[in-house]
């Protein structure tokens, strides 16, 4: 029971060696090529550590969302928060889980128990000691009312604490994931007497504390002495740089030592020794959602001649350059009860006209398609899906919206027809798929499958587990066949780094650990 | 002349009211709220009902308006969402920048827009006077994005003249914190130039019709210093409180340059505040930066009145 | 007239302008390759004779889409504007025609709306109504009716203590028909002239909306949606943000150049009489 495990991609490193001529650096052509299957040892020819240079400068597109984990949902703010506070479990770069806070856990014969021995003379950057009761309260408080993410927790209905140093959390109904929602990271522990201004004065526990946040300027953190597991560095500042091009020429003129890319930028970075470029599949999926609501899209054979009319890869290759992994249904590859179901319907043009013929809409179609104006990336795939759809003969009519105006009008409201949007998976794989159920308040395809239902109930409770991946692989399959959604692909996560950054790995789960990265010689 | 006074800031309160209620109106009917953009692609409608209610978010329009209202002039104008700081520390906090930005750009602009103002005044319809003409033609034409655009591709990314982002504050050094806005600087003063040099010349050319400039020529005064003593001062106080009401434009101008090089001034907090649909937050910025407009054109129609008693208003200043 | 002819400038003006009509034309009858269709082998190419202008992040043909891009400008900046001024006329006129309460409502209206700086309001507006063509050509008109209310304003109470007014008055003719026969008719050629000078100010509100993604919406094209698309290539391909800034610079220019000299000549002709 203890684990469930996710196999990561193999996680590409590559290192661009490069025939370097004195100055001439973006002349010359790489002569070599080595790439490494874990992506968590280094490059270049000396990962000697540094012990001078201890300052990290990073670039990000957006502000944290407030550092208060418990009152946010926006990845952004998780991002600098894990390096802040700490939680119960951690996960590795592969998916296992390994001590964090708690140095042991129990899980009880019924399933329903679970019991945590937390790790000895761990203190907050107050100075106090964590103890039990921290533990307890951070819970209550991430279930309380103002806590966007209460409702993922209501299935904990009692936390013990034992002693001081043990804490016991019961469930109401059988959860085989459990352990999963003590790795999160908005599942940090947080001391009470700073729960007021967590926002902006966080406290945690974590390898880093606060030192300075200017909103749309730059955070500051430094290193926390205290910590069990010291971090490499002394400082890490994130500067807040909203333009792509702006953070690209930082990164060369040696402002910045990490950035993240899109794949159109490669090129920039191909070729040169002085950097490295980080490539990761993420555990995120990106899709055309179709609303079932809409007449013709309730019919499956409409559905399946979109997808028959969409050539993916050219998808992929015009918006990401190529930087993704195609996907025929709602799960990425990198998750281990992945199934390919690539080939249950392949790019065939001429099929969707017969298919749209069949389903009496020879005579073409009209389709509304919303997409949300902060992503580029969909509004550019939106574009080129509906210059391929018109191939067939259906019309879809953009407009693109603002992301406020997409939650409430297209995904809340479901008043739509097509939309391209991503979503990005948890540590388990229920969450990525419960909303594909009937009754489920963010089912925005308005999908109902009797056997899809059933598998999402069963699952819950399946504690054998080759049989859920068979009943995971199951529901993918339908998906595939029934396609509530044109399923695109799995992004890359493209980084680049100057060269002699170090110890950068990527998680299934959208955070970045700042402790283990260094600077080699 | 306290009359006026009176009768100007009495409507200028009128007019601050009047805009209170239209931000407040239609920010309202904006669609999107901030316990959506909170819980992103979690969102079920219960869990939205749920967090708009501890937001205080379920209350209708009037009673959150007067609320606004009392908290307002009582010195609270609220906490932003997406900051979760108080709205005056957030302006203040990025004041500067923008006020930096805005001096900078002027005091570019002015000498250049005074050169050409004048020399195409005094050289009326002569090949200099449509050089001038076109170059305040082409500075009225050019967008101001695609100016910072172009700046930002070559002087700043394409030969690294300038920091491609970011602001720099008067703490760490004047010349740097100079270095790090000069160039949306450029590009505000290139809008600024057109506007202004076509003020400063029609006050010119008027000026030069004036009868006290026939009288020092009859008095014997040399073309030069008549124009140096005269003509150029008549013609200089009406572009300078003109200045004032150019207060607009620029803050107009920075929404978009502030945000394209990525400096944390007010007019990116405002595209902020429109993205995350913050409506506390708009509604105070957007409240602030009509009052300082307010107030600029308020004491700028009485200085006026102070140089010039004989000025009729309603009328326009051509 | 002849006045006009001789003004270099306002000759300038009417060539850049009869170049962007001209291309507006020639765009309903012939265009060098459809503009929206995309091939995404053939992206990001420099110009060529296949291309005169190269082509864009989807394989668009560059030259195309600006031509196509000329209707949008040149039919919002002259819808908008209509919009703007009909109704800055109207209230302008009423508020110079009324008395007390009324006038001083109207134009502390039109002070309020004047104090929103640059694209803020037409942003709101959009904000409100939704993305999209026919939002911006409203924002975009409402953001104009304060310059028209207050020309007319000023201009209608200039002429309502002239003699023929108050002759009409004395007949005891009728507020709107004093506005419409004898009001209106002499105000005329100055709105003429706001009307030719703001059109260029409605196009640059209309590609800064797009630019912002709040205008006109793909996969049709906008000179400043085509920008606002540079801005990811800046980079990898500068010179995608280069056509489009100068055909809208040749277009505002234009009609900038037209206004003002009719302005010009309208200021000497009422300097002469």
């Amino acid at each position: 029971m203890k684990h469930f495990k996710i196999t990561l991609f193999v996680a590409m490193l590559v290192v661009f060696l490069v025939a370097c001529g004195g100055e001439e650096e973006t002349g010359s052509e790489p002569n070599e090529s080595s790439s490494n299957p874990t992506g968590d040892e280094e490059t270049g020819d000396s990962s000697e550590m540094n012990s001078e240079k201890t300052e990290l400068n990073m670039a990000l597109s957006v502000d944290p969302d407030g550092l208060d984990p418990h009152r946010t949902t926006a990845a952004s703010t998780f991002q600098i928060t894990n390096n802040i506070y700490d939680t119960l479990v951690k996960v590795t770069p592969d998916g296992e889980f390994e001590e964090g806070l708690a140095e042991s856990w129990e899980t009880s014969d019924d399933g329903l128990t679970i019991t945590f021995t937390l790790r000895d003379g761990v203190v907050f950057h107050n100075g106090r000691e964590m103890t039990a009761e921290d533990v307890k309260y951070s819970f209550e408080r991430l279930k309380g009312e103002e806590s966007p993410r209460a409702g993922d927790f209501a299935n904990i209905v009692e936390i013990n604490v034992i002693d001081e140093k043990t804490v016991e959390f019961v469930t109401e109904e059988l959860n085989v994931a459990l352990l999963s929602n003590f790795a999160y990271p908005w599942t940090a522990i947080v001391p009470e007497e700073a729960s007021n201004d967590l926002r902006n004065n966080p406290v945690g526990t974590g390898p880093f504390k606060l030192e300075e946040w200017i909103p749309q300027q730059h955070l500051v953190l430094v290193k926390n002495e205290d910590y069990y597991d010291p971090a490499h560095l002394e400082k890490v500042t994130f500067k807040m740089m909203p333009d792509a091009t702006s953070q690209v020429s930082a990164l060369q003129a040696g402002e910045l030592d990490v950035i993240g890319l899109t794949g159109d930028l490669v090129g920039q970075f191909e070729g040169n020794d002085q950097f490295t470029i980080l490539e990761n599949q993420a555990n995120s999926i990106q899709l055309m959602a179709m609303n079932l609501e809409n007449e013709a899209l309730s019919d499956v054979r409409v559905r399946q001649a979109i997808d028959l009319a969409v050539d993916k890869q050219a998808l992929i290759e015009a918006v990401w350059w190529g930087y993704g992994e195609e996907i025929g249904s709602h799960y990425p590859p990198i998750l281990k009860e992945y199934v390919d179901t690539n080939d249950t319907i392949t790019y065939d043009p001429e099929r969707a006209k017969e298919l749209l013929a069949e389903a009496g809409y020879a005579e073409g179609l009209e389709l509304d398609m919303y997409l949300p104006a902060s992503y580029q990336a969909y509004v550019d795939a939106g574009q080129v899906i509906a210059d391929e759809l018109s191939k067939v003969g259906i019309t879809a009519n953009i407009e693109i919206v603002e992301w406020a105006t997409w939650l409430s009008d297209v995904y809340t409201n479901r008043q739509y027809d097509l939309t391209v949007v991503g979503h990005t998976g948890r540590l388990d794989p229920y969450v990525l798929l419960s909303r594909y159920h009937t009754e489920s308040g963010e089912n925005y395809f308005n999908y109902s499958n009797e056997r899809v239902d059933e598998i999402l109930t069963l699952v819950q409770k399946e504690r054998d587990e080759d049989v859920r991946v068979a009943l995971y692989q199951e529901m993918q399959e339908i998906l595939a066949e029934e396609v509530p959604a044109l399923y695109i692909q799995s992004p890359t996560i493209l980084m680049v780094t100057a060269s002699d950054v170090a110890g950068f790995k990527t998680y299934p789960i959208d955070i970045y650990e700042m402790k283990d990265v260094y600077f080699t010689n | 002349m306290l009359n006026f006074i009176i009768q100007r800031l009495l409507s200028g309160i009128g007019v601050l009211f009047f805009i209170s209620i239209i931000t407040f109106v239609v920010l309202m009917w904006i669609p999107g709220n901030p316990a959506l953009l909170s819980l992103g692609t979690d969102a079920t409608p219960e869990k939205v009902e749920a967090l708009k209610e501890s937001m205080g978010l379920h209350v209708p329009w009037y009673e959150q308006y007067i609320n606004w209202l009392i908290g307002f002039l009582s010195g609270d104008w609220g906490t932003s969402y997406v900051f979760g700081e108080e709205i005056l520390i957030l302006i203040t906090q990025r004041l500067p920048v923008t006020l930096s930005l805005a001096a900078l750009s002027l005091t570019i602009a002015i000498p250049f827009a005074v050169m050409f103002g004048v020399i195409s005044a005094l050289y009326q319809n002569k090949w200099i006077d449509y050089m001038a003409r076109s170059l305040m033609q082409l500075g009225d034409a050019v967008p101001q994005f695609w100016l910072a655009l172009l700046f930002l591709v070559f002087f700043a990314a394409g030969y690294g003249w300038f920091p491609v982002a970011g602001f720099t504050p008067m703490e760490e050094g004047f010349w740097v914190s100079v270095h790090s806005i000069l160039l949306p600087s450029i590009v505000l003063a290139i809008g600024q130039v057109g506007p202004l040099i076509r003020i400063i010349r029609s006050s010119m050319l008027s000026s030069l019709e004036q009868d006290y400039m026939l009288m020092t020529r009859v008095n014997g005064l040399s073309r030069t210093r008549a124009i140096g003593k005269y003509a150029l001062r008549g013609a200089i106080i009406a572009p300078l409180t003109i200045v004032g009401m150019q207060l607009a434009g620029i803050l107009g101008g920075a929404v978009l340059v502030e945000s394209i090089f990525a400096l944390p001034g007010i007019g990116r907090l405002l595209l902020m505040a429109v993205e995350q649909r913050d409506l506390i937050l708009l509604q105070g910025v957007v409240f602030f930066i009509t009052s300082a407009v307010v107030i600029v054109n308020i004491i700028t129609d009485i200085l006026y009145r102070l140089v010039n008693p004989m000025i009729r208003f309603g009328g326009n200043h051509e | 007239m002849s006045r006009l002819r001789n003004n270099k400038l306002f000759v300038l003006g009417i060539i850049l302008v009869s170049m962007v009509v001209g291309l507006c034309a020639v765009s309903f009858f012939y265009l060098p390759h459809d503009p929206n269709v995309m091939n995404t082998k053939e992206r990001l190419l420099s110009p060529s004779v296949e291309y005169l202008l190269g082509t864009d992040q989807f394989g668009r043909d560059i030259l195309s889409r600006i031509m196509v891009s000329s209707r949008y400008a040149l039919f919002i900046g002259l819808v908008s504007v209509s919009i703007g001024a009909a109704i800055g006329l109207f209230i302008g006129a009423i508020a110079a025609t009324s008395k007390g309460i009324i006038q001083g409502l109207l134009m502390r209206m039109i002070d309020g709306l004047m104090a929103f700086p640059g694209i803020l309001l037409a942003m709101m507006l959009v904000a409100v109504l939704g993305e999209g063509l026919w939002n911006a050509v409203l924002a975009i008109g409402i953001f104009m009716i304060p310059v028209f209310a207050r020309l007319s304003y000023s201009l209608v109470l200039d002429q309502k203590d002239e003699l023929y007014i108050k002759a009409a008055q004395s007949y005891g003719t009728s507020r709107t028909r004093i506005i419409f026969k004898h009001l209106l008719p002499t105000i005329m050629p100055r709105i003429i002239t706001q009307f030719s000078a703001s059109i260029g100010n409605a196009i640059l509100i209309e590609s800064s909306l797009s630019f912002l993604g709040l205008g006109v919406q793909p996969p049709d094209a906008s000179w400043g949606l085509m920008l606002s698309e540079s801005r990811q290539y800046t980079l990898t391909y500068p010179f995608l943000s280069v056509p489009p800034g100068i055909i809208l610079v040749i277009t505002v220019l234009g009609f900038n150049l037209i206004g003002d000299a009719v302005n010009d000549s309208m200021v000497k002709r009422r300097a002469a009489a």
